[in-house]
């Protein structure tokens, strides 16, 4: 039980630091390089988007 | 059933969930023991609530422009929120996983307070960085402590995990099953970082990745709150264990130094009884060698 813990948090601990070098060199191109951890949908779009950014669809 | 009609539940389960472990939270009595967690949760449920509402009010009761301008508020202010408020979670827990061994706590405390301040202000000289104005900058330096914020809750994670023992912590510990919970949004939200590079939608396949990942989170979460927790063990620990050491090094740290005077002292400083005692002090330093001098010549 012990080790399979401790294995899944380095697993975890593992993934966020690739995640994070990944993020590092796409977040020069994206604007934006970060958004809720949720199943709302993020609103990339500007304010201002004349198509709502397709809220209503 | 569709990606988009399953990401839909995953979002309405959401709110459910974090009103579980609110309620869970007050019925354990631990809103004392986890404010910040609470005043997360409740932000996120009010938060997810308006989102949803204002989605599915778009088009319909409200202009969709105008939906989509109340949405995107009410998304980036929480997650502003949020973000400060995750920081504190992690704050909260580390001291809450480090108060038996008060030493280490307060080296800890005053590590993580400087941690925090440098990535606090990494983030908004970053974003200064962007050249952004408005909500943009304030989009930018969030995103920014977001993700310096995901890998503090890492490392905590890391930390409460290997050194759980030392702690008198077990895994069935709601300290435990807090970073746990935490850990994980942290993963996932690096993962989501790495994957917005290349594909930013409203609507998009990793959100039903990080829907699940909060759903699991927050069932996580409501059945620490729900279940007993174990009192925490009487902590043994070897006497050559680095914890200990460590500990007893780091609460000398910082004490207030005795002084010692060391000339220069005029007598009018002492009180009566002071000089008096000193008087006799020295008498009596003195009596002994007369004692053996006297003792010397009568012997010769």
């Amino acid at each position: 039980m012990k080790s399979i813990v401790r294995a899944f948090v380095v697993v975890l601990a593992l993934t966020g630091a690739v995640a994070s070098t990944h993020a590092s060199s796409s977040s020069v191109q994206a604007k934006v390089s970060a958004a809720k951890v949720s199943a709302i949908p993020t609103p990339w779009c500007p304010p201002d988007d004349p198509n709502a950014c397709g809220i209503d669809q | 059933m569709s990606a988009h009609a399953f990401i839909n539940l995953l979002g309405y389960l959401e709110p459910i969930f974090c009103a579980f472990v609110l309620t869970a939270l007050i019925r354990s009595e631990s809103v004392r023991k986890f404010p910040s967690l609470t005043l997360l949760l409740s932000v996120r449920l009010i938060s997810s609530v308006a989102c949803l509402a204002l989605i599915d009010l778009s088009g319909r009761a409200i202009e969709k422009h105008l939906a989509y301008k109340l949405y995107f508020n009410t998304y980036w202010w929480s997650y502003a929120i949020e973000a400060l408020l995750s920081l504190a979670v992690v704050y909260s827990i580390f001291k809450l996983a480090m108060a038996p061994l008060k030493g280490l706590a307060t080296l800890g405390v005053l590590v993580f307070q400087w941690a925090a301040a440098i990535s606090i202000a990494g983030s908004v000289g970053m974003a200064i960085g962007t050249h952004f104005t408005g909500l943009k900058f304030l989009i930018a330096v969030v995103t920014q402590l977001q993700q310096t914020s995901s890998i503090l809750t890492l490392c905590l994670l890391l930390f409460v995990c290997f050194a759980i023992r030392p702690m008198g912590l077990t895994y069935k510990s709601r300290i435990f099953g807090v970073s746990l919970g935490l850990g994980l949004m942290a993963t996932v939200s690096l993962i989501d970082s790495a994957w917005l590079g290349h594909s930013p939608q409203l609507f998009s396949t990793i959100n039903v990745a990080k829907g699940v990942t909060a759903c699991l989170t927050l069932f996580l979460w409501s059945a620490y709150f729900a279940l007993p927790e174990p009192k925490r063990r009487i902590i043994v620990l070897p006497t050559t264990s680095p914890f200990l050491r460590w500990n007893q090094i780091s609460m000398a740290l910082g004490d207030d130094p005795g002084f010692v005077a060391v000339g220069g002292i005029p007598p009018e400083v002492f009180a009566p009884a002071e000089i008096e005692i000193m008087r006799r002090a020295s008498m009596k330093m003195a009596e002994p060698e007369h004692e053996e001098m006297g003792l010397v010549s009568q012997s010769a």
